[in-house]
């Protein structure tokens, strides 16, 4: 895939001489009369449209396909030629939609039949469209400073879709030599410019167009290469909706688009409301959207469409969603999707096509279903709508090479069953996402990057984050939640300083009236030194502000001192008896952690104060307790 | 093809040659059973021998086989395993390569593979026979027109089953070596290996020809709901399995338990050590979220949960196109930030909103009522529904003049001033037409319509300008206090 293809730059020239002022011979009726009412009268003449009107909305619809499918990157330049040439747009992103130039070609308005022909030419357009083509567009701009050194990497094509009645074959010659020789000179004036690009490859597309029932004086050619830098091809082609015609194959060719035709959508009448009929859609995409059916083969192609007879489409059936299910594909269902590709209707006011869409930008998706030889049905496709888009996803129906993969409960960590499930949760809910798109700026002036603040907040908020149940207290403790949600701010506020004084003055009381610390039944097993170590120290610091607790009778010593030595006065701590003081958690975790360091004597394990017992199998089995060993299993 | 009948299925196709293609199975190398759904070794033992060497007929199954069975988007590994032998006449690859600029749609020659392939050719002769005929020129020459993906191997040394292990071995080391990666959130961390191996991407051949690799710390950046990242568009999906690394950073297990005795053990030990991606996994499924995690520079990719069946799921990872902006309805992925940012909650205090999709600037045509009237029927439609409103002036004066309006710049734009003359005549003549019944005020509006796009048509004045919209004549018909002027 190529950025900067001749698909980037498109000048359309559109023809403003007295002559296309002439009818396309094509007869519109708009007077339809309702037939009950109007008795007795007689509709209105049918009108035709001009030459210019043709070409106009024709360019217009090609425009339109173009900006739905490709809202960014492909840019167009439209230019008009009569005595002059009048630049329309430029190749700016801003300048690039259907009003602004719709508002443009309001301005210049229908060619003046009355003109000097003498004075008028389609070639002030073309050599217009040339030094167009050198300037640079703002992506061009960008990949250029890019790539720095490598800026030559930014290629510079185009084409120039040129709109015209040609007088002869040679007429034709007379425009693509102007057209050659003017790239020759603008490339030299390129070559010396720093805002002007060489043109690498041009495509000139030259469109005669005449009346309807006349005789053309200009032959088709295929695309035949003039030099190196230019190709043309030459299409001579009736009026009115045959222009078009031709106009809407060119936006496919040009952009490599195919078609797709939903079919069997139920469409409520108008006239009755209860009766449903099926409709018919035809949609423009990229045709990476068919990637599938070009390379298997297994295309079930619906003919011909109506449009002309050199359009081929692809036919998906509308999957009509299970009852009771309004919107219509569950949308927290993460679909396999291998590619998802704007879409443009071929038809966009008719009443099928606008339905669909407005179905489908009420934000519901649609499931289609793509119709095979072997008459077994697949999903293939899905219509969805993101934020006024529409776009139609490739949803992978071929097998998946991870067919059957092991269960993550089968893998390590598998077995462990106390993940802080839930908390993760609250964690991923705090730290989601949200656009910034105005930029901001750090203290020292420099540019903030939202998702490298976003790095930062989830380095803060996991510094200390147990993963398992049984691998805290302090998470389990409905007193100490406030202080955790506190400790990951940035700054505190007056109130959150308050809330703090508020929850130690609480587990000051706490530890006075002995309540019991909430330690999980699923097991005490401590998970090495280093968590460990976590937890005391994350406990001194939020102790270490009131130093009450030091004091009080039940509470260690600050940790820097040698824990070992006390561990070995107290006893060993009675394991799944509920509630035990801070202190012998606390021992009991070090004593695990040290448990791991070596292989305990088995008598010293079972010991009181370092004083191992002989002869204790004459006691009671039951009256034994066994230091958990950290090898224990768990229940 | 000669020698063999028409009925042959393209994998006997594949049999019936002397340079034999094979697909690894899964006893050769770990981990790529998805790859080689062909042979077992039964069906090896079962091969008959033939005389002829085709290679084009063997590459022309491949393509068949892998694409019934995988579709055109999942990579492929083709190796082809010759004696450097290319096979005489007719069918031979030397005719093969001959004949390659002559092929219709039809005889498509079957490189470039119609799906992101590896072609590796193990030659079972060392690089001087090869060199002696034209043999690897052939050879290269099918490399190449795989778009220079695969590689040849030959073997070093004289031939003997040493010596074609170790040239095996150095394709198990190019080709199927795991991926292994650190998944981070923060300091949570895990060791895991990303199934299958994460292919590089080029994301222009021509601007940036360089292609992008991942890179093996995967930093989590955030997390969003699965119904805002809405079924995004993904190059390739892979399982994130954790892994139990030793000192020397070789992995241990995988955690699942295997036959293998040795191996139970150290599993069921690491099976019992908590790891942030069972964590992850397990919450991503509960609170229905992904987790965008960062590749590469400009490169992202999301992990989710995905249920195999009801009670198998699995952490997988999918990696977006690279680029400041795979998916529109996100924006720039460099925009995004952390929540505690924003001066309010995007996502509401009772978490009823969200700050996606993004809106586009510009509407697309489908959604902006856009005028076209490239068939009849198109200009027809919008005829009539002035009509219609017309016809209930005046309480329908609004709708009238917005339909008005709608069709006199379009007609302005595409320079279709007949029609405004046509409409405005129309316009007159509902006037005589309306009953006794209808309100004054009809009338006057009916009047005033066809005035205004009578002055439209003439093109010239200030009448024509686009962006001027007609607007209902001031009338009073409303209370009788008021004395008209």
């Amino acid at each position: 895939m190529k950025i900067f293809s001749e698909s980037h730059k498109t000048v359309f020239v559109v023809d403003h001489c007295p002559y296309m002022a002439e009818s396309c011979r094509q007869h519109v009726e708009f007077d339809m009369l309702v037939k009950n009412r109007t008795q007795g009268i007689i509709p209105l003449a049918p009108i035709s449209k001009s030459l210019w009107t043709c070409s106009v909305e024709s360019s217009m619809e090609y425009c339109r396909i173009m900006y739905d499918i490709f809202p960014f990157k492909k840019l167009v330049n439209f230019i008009v030629s009569d005595s002059g040439a009048h630049v329309l747009n430029s190749w700016a992103q801003e300048d690039q939609n259907l009003q602004e130039l719709m508002a443009a070609l309001a301005a210049v308005g229908p060619p003046n039949p009355r003109a000097d022909p003498e004075c008028c030419s389609i070639l002030h357009g073309l050599v217009a469209a040339v030094e167009t083509l050198c300037k640079i567009t703002e992506y061009q701009h960008e990949a250029r400073t890019l790539l720095m050194e490598n800026a030559e990497r930014v290629g510079n094509r185009g084409r120039i879709i040129c709109i015209t009645n040609a007088k002869s074959d040679s007429h034709v010659r007379m425009l693509e030599d102007c057209v050659q020789e003017t790239i020759h000179e603008h490339n030299k004036l390129a070559a010396n410019s720093d805002h002007l690009m060489q043109i690498q490859r041009c495509e000139l597309v030259l469109i005669h167009t005449y009346p309807v029932g006349e005789d053309s004086l200009v032959s088709d050619r295929p695309k035949k290469e003039l030099s190196p830098v230019l190709t043309s091809e030459v299409h001579s082609v009736r009026a009115g909706r045959h222009l078009a015609t031709k106009l809407n194959i060119l936006v496919q060719q040009h952009f490599d688009l195919a078609s797709t035709t939903i079919t069997n959508i139920p469409m409520k009448e108008e006239q009755h409301a209860n009766t449903s009929a099926n409709y018919d859609v035809e949609l423009l995409h990229h045709k990476d959207a068919h990637v599938d059916f070009l390379k298997s083969g297994d295309t079930h192609l619906g003919g011909s469409s109506r449009e002309g007879p050199f359009k081929e489409t692809i036919t998906l059936k509308w999957c009509t969603p299970r009852t009771n299910n309004i919107v219509f594909s569950s949308i927290s269902e993460l679909h396999y999707c291998t590619g998802a590709y704007r879409i443009s209707p071929v038809d966009v006011n008719s009443r099928p096509s606008s339905c669909l869409t407005n179905f489908l930008l009420n934000g519901r998706s649609v499931l289609l279903e793509q119709p095979r030889k072997s008459g077994s049905k697949v999903i293939s496709h899905m219509l969805s709508s993101h934020g006024g888009e529409i776009f139609l996803h490739v949803l992978s129906s071929s097998r998946s090479i991870l067919e059957d993969p092991p269960s993550i409960s089968e893998g390590c960590g598998g077995r462990v069953t106390d993940y802080r499930i839930t908390d993760f949760g609250e964690f991923m809910r705090e730290n989601r996402l949200t656009p910034f798109l105005d930029p901001r700026y750090k203290i020292d002036g420099s540019l903030e990057i939202p998702l490298e603040r976003a790095k930062d907040q989830l380095e803060k908020h996991t510094r200390y984050w147990p993963m398992i149940i049984s691998q805290t207290t302090i998470f389990n403790m409905q007193a100490v939640v406030p202080l955790a949600s506190v400790i990951v701010k940035e700054s505190l506020t007056e109130e959150d300083v308050l809330n703090c004084q508020k929850t130690i003055y609480n587990l000051v009381d706490m530890e006075r009236k002995n309540d019991p610390l909430p330690i999980s039944t699923v097991g005490t097993r401590g998970k090495g030194p280093k968590r460990l170590k976590g937890i005391l120290e994350r406990g001194k610091e939020e102790l270490a502000e009131t130093e009450i607790i030091k004091d009080s009778p039940d509470s260690p010593e600050p940790p820097n001192k040698k824990p070992l030595v006390e561990i070995d006065e107290t006893p060993p701590v009675e394991k799944s008896k509920g509630p035990v003081s801070l202190l012998s958690l606390w021992s009991n975790r070090i004593n695990t952690a040290n448990s791991r360091k070596h292989q305990e004597f088995a008598g010293r394990l079972n010991s009181v104060n370092n004083r191992a017992e002989l002869y204790q199998h004459l006691k009671e089995e039951n009256g034994m307790e066994t230091t958990e060993n950290g090898k224990a299993s768990r229940q | 093809m000669p020698g063999l009948s028409e009925t042959r299925c393209p994998l006997c196709n594949i049999h019936a040659l002397n340079s034999l293609c094979c697909f690894f199975n899964n006893k050769t190398v770990k981990h790529t059973k998805p790859f080689s759904p062909v042979f077992k070794q039964e069906a090896l033992s079962n091969m008959d021998d033939y005389d002829k060497t085709c290679l084009e007929s063997a590459l022309v199954g491949v393509c068949s086989i892998v694409q019934q069975e995988w579709g055109g988007a999942i990579p492929c590994q083709v190796v082809l395993v010759t004696d450097g032998c290319l096979g005489i006449g007719r069918g031979s690859l030397r005719h093969s390569l001959a004949t390659h600029n002559q092929r219709s749609e039809s005889n498509r020659f079957p490189l470039p593979f119609p799906f992101p392939s590896k072609l590796y050719i193990m030659c079972m002769a060392n690089l001087e026979e090869l060199q002696s005929t034209d043999s690897l020129d052939c050879l290269e020459r099918l490399i190449d027109l795989n778009n220079g993906e695969g590689q040849i191997f030959t073997i070093d040394g004289p031939l003997c089953l040493k010596n074609v292990q170790s040239m095996f071995g150095k394709l198990i080391d190019l080709a199927y070596t795991p991926f292994h990666a650190v998944l981070k959130c923060g300091h949570l961390t895990a060791d895991v290996q990303v199934f299958p191996r994460p292919e590089p991407f080029v994301v222009d051949e021509e601007i940036d020809p360089i292609p992008k690799v991942i890179n093996t710390d995967l930093e989590i950046v955030g997390f969003i709901d699965i119904a805002d990242i809405s079924s995004p568009p993904v190059l390739s999906r892979h399982l994130v399995l954790p892994i139990a690394l030793n000192k020397e950073g070789d992995e241990v297990g995988t955690g699942i338990t295997d036959d293998n005795e040795d191996e139970n053990s150290a599993n069921q030990i690491a099976g019992k050590i908590p790891n942030f991606c069972v964590l992850l996994h397990g919450s991503l499924k509960v609170e229905g979220m992904v987790a965008i995690v960062q590749l590469g520079p400009e490169w992202h990719g999301m992990l989710y949960s995905q249920a195999d069946s009801k009670k198998k799921s699995n952490l997988m990872m999918s990696l977006f196109e690279p680029g400041p902006e795979p998916l529109p309805w996100l924006g720039k992925m460099a925009q995004l930030g952390p929540i505690s940012d924003a001066k309010e909650n995007p996502y509401g205090e009772d978490d009823n909103k969200s700050p996606f999709p993004l809106q586009p600037k510009n509407k697309r045509s489908y959604a902006q009522n856009v005028t076209v009237w490239i068939k009849p029927s198109g200009l027809q439609t919008d005829v009539q529904k002035i009509l219609r409103n017309a016809r209930k002036l005046p309480e329908k004066t609004q709708t009238f003049y917005k339909e008005l309006n709608r069709l006199r710049k379009a007609a302005l734009a595409f320079g279709f001033l007949d029609l405004l003359k046509g409409v405005a005549d129309m316009l007159e003549r509902e006037c005589t037409l309306l009953p006794d019944t209808a309100h004054p005020d009809a009338a006057f509006q009916l009047t005033h319509a066809a005035q205004q796009l009578k002055l439209a048509s003439t093109g010239t004045s200030d009448y024509a300008a686009y962006e001027q919209n007609i607007t209902p004549l001031q009338t009073d018909f409303s209370g009788s206090s008021t004395e008209r002027m």
